[in-house]
């Protein structure tokens, strides 16, 4: 009995002694293993750096790869920690961890570049689009554009402003939607504008003729008076030369040829000085009423009646003036040539009765008003 | 004797093997997220950004801290632990950043709403002043469209802030204060100018 005892006294102590040995050899085992947390510590600083670096904007792909592999480590790691201690393998997880710093490093460099260079294009951008609401500026503002063109002007220049204040913030990407949607406007309000000139310019042959016939008129000696609706410029021909010229404002709707009453239109073509009205005679300071309608715009005027584009009760009107009162800035006259009191001073000094009146469009031709744009 | 001092050594190790593993701080986690998501829910990756970015980053950290003492014979829980409850801190500290930076950009929207409003009128005022003739002329009729924008985007503005769109709001109302402050330099200039001739 007392040898039985013995025995299973020194079996429990080999076993216990075993179990021991097991253990602190799987405790060594275990503490030699290597585990992923450095590699995972600088897969997140990475990430951290490449979100810093806006890469979750710029390098959206990337970026998101590597917040993947960074999660794909974690939730890898909690599997293997669930695992029996001795069986626990890292090698996932330091490889996802490995993939998403490599990503996220890649991801930075990649966003830093792209930025850069949206910030390049978009600075472009700008003085392409700054150079379109030029052109708008110095060819198309004085144009009788329809609300909408005009609308669509003043949006690009707001959502240029915008774009640029975005740009300045670092809101690169905010910077290139506000500057495409100015951009829209801009091309949108350019284009319209661009069509109505041109249409409008269709005429410019004839305007060259009427033009060239008061300007050779003068070269007897007359007072020849040529008005230029796109310049706003009344000129006083005399023996071919320029001897004046003044500001002028006419109707809002100046940019197309008088045809019946109301129209707000400037009539275009040869006509004299009927009258001349002053003191109580006129409204407008001083005025020199011209002999419209002549032939041309009678037949004119008849044949689209006959056509139904003019109704039958409107009238052809009449009345058309250069007169004072103006200077105001704007086109505000009903179809009439409005001129400064000190203009129309000096002009009703220098010309008479009967003087020529030619009232073209344009005296230079587009090319020439658009030279040097990008039209 | 030194057989049984042996086997109490071995009992002791394996009891300690088996009865010292310390649990995984759940209910702390659980609070840190929930304070995280409430910070962004309070719009903070968006008005302190780099405040949340750490936020976010402590938490993963904390997150790790776990695995690694899970990874160990002897988890002990001790440094996620200051982690989380150091995460749960600045998700508080940070929520209330970002109500204030809400806070101050609204002040500040409001405060260039009025600027904007004033250098509106004083344009038009000075508008008025300013000299014509064919250059004057297109010049100014520039301005007042430029004046007629700034109108606008006040107008948008007010109604951005009145959504709650603080940042959005804060964008036009620079762009508008920038035009509007230009275009008085212009018209003062050019009135000047006149004044001078």
């Amino acid at each position: 009995m007392v040898f039985i005892k013995k025995k299973f006294k020194w079996i429990i102590v080999i076993l216990l002694s075993v179990i021991l040995i097991t253990i602190t050899t799987s405790v060594i085992i275990v503490s030699q293993k290597e585990l992923p947390t450095n590699d995972l510590r600088i897969a997140r600083e990475a990430l951290s750096e490449a979100k810093e670096a806006e890469a979750n904007l710029y390098a959206e792909k990337l970026y998101k790869e590597s917040v993947q592999s960074y999660d794909s480590a974690m939730v890898n790691w909690t599997k293997e920690n669930k695992r029996f201690i001795l069986f626990r393998n890292y090698t996932k997880v330091i490889n996802f961890a490995k993939k998403s710093k490599k990503k996220a490093d890649e991801a930075k460099e990649e966003s830093i570049e792209k930025a850069d260079n949206l910030s390049k294009n978009v600075e472009a951008a700008f003085v392409s689009l700054s150079k379109k609401i030029d052109l708008y500026k110095k060819l198309f503002k004085n144009l009788p554009l329809s609300k909408s063109i005009y609308d669509a002007h003043n949006k690009s220049k707001k959502f240029l402003s915008e774009s640029k204040i975005a740009h300045e913030t670092g809101k690169l990407k905010d910077a290139e939607i506000l500057f495409k949607k100015a951009e829209i406007y801009i091309n949108h309000a350019n284009t319209a504008a661009s069509k109505m000139l041109r249409d409008y310019f269709n005429d410019y042959p004839r305007w060259r003729n009427w033009a060239n016939d008061a300007i050779a008129a003068s070269k007897n000696g007359s007072k020849v008076i040529l008005v230029d609706k796109v310049a706003h410029i009344l000129y006083v021909y005399q023996s071919g030369k320029v001897i004046r010229s003044y500001d002028v404002e006419f109707g809002p709707n100046w940019m197309s040829h008088k045809e019946h009453a109301g129209d707000k239109a400037t009539p275009e073509g040869n006509y004299h000085i009927s009258r001349k009205k002053d003191g109580g005679s006129t409204t407008y300071y001083k005025a020199m009423l011209i002999d419209y309608p002549n032939a041309d715009d009678r037949a004119r005027f008849a044949q689209k009646k006959k056509q139904g584009l003019i109704s039958r009760r409107t009238g052809i009107g009449n009345l058309i003036e250069i007169h004072g009162n103006g200077g105001r800035g704007f086109d505000w006259t009903s179809g009439c040539v409005g001129m400064r009191d000190r203009d129309i001073d000096d002009l009703y000094r220098l010309v008479v009765s009967g003087t020529r009146v030619t009232i073209v469009g344009s005296i230079a031709p587009l090319s020439e008003i658009t030279k040097g744009m990008d039209f | 004797m030194k057989s049984k001092l042996i086997i109490a050594i071995a009992a002791m190790g394996i009891a300690v093997l088996f009865s010292s593993c310390a649990k995984v701080p759940q209910a702390e986690v659980d609070a840190a997220t929930a304070a995280i998501q409430e910070v962004k829910d309070a719009g903070a990756d968006l008005y302190v950004p780099e405040a949340y970015q750490a936020l976010v980053d402590s938490m993963k950290s904390a997150n790790e801290k776990i695995e690694v003492a899970k990874a160990k014979w002897f988890p002990s829980y001790t440094k996620a632990k200051a982690t989380l409850a150091a995460v749960s801190q600045m998700a508080v500290d940070t929520k209330a950043k970002s109500e204030a930076r809400k806070v101050e950009l609204k002040a500040e929207v409001e405060a260039m709403i009025v600027e904007v409003k004033a250098l509106v009128e004083e344009n038009k005022a000075l508008i008025a002043k300013a000299p014509r003739g064919k250059e004057g002329r297109e010049a100014l009729e520039a301005i007042k469209s430029d004046v007629a924008v700034a109108e606008t985007t006040v107008t948008e503005v007010e109604a951005l802030l009145a959504n709650g769109d603080l940042i959005g709001s804060n964008d036009k109302i620079k762009a508008a204060k920038e035009k509007a402050t230009s275009i008085k330099a212009e018209l003062e200039e050019a009135i000047a100018k006149k004044g001078g001739k």
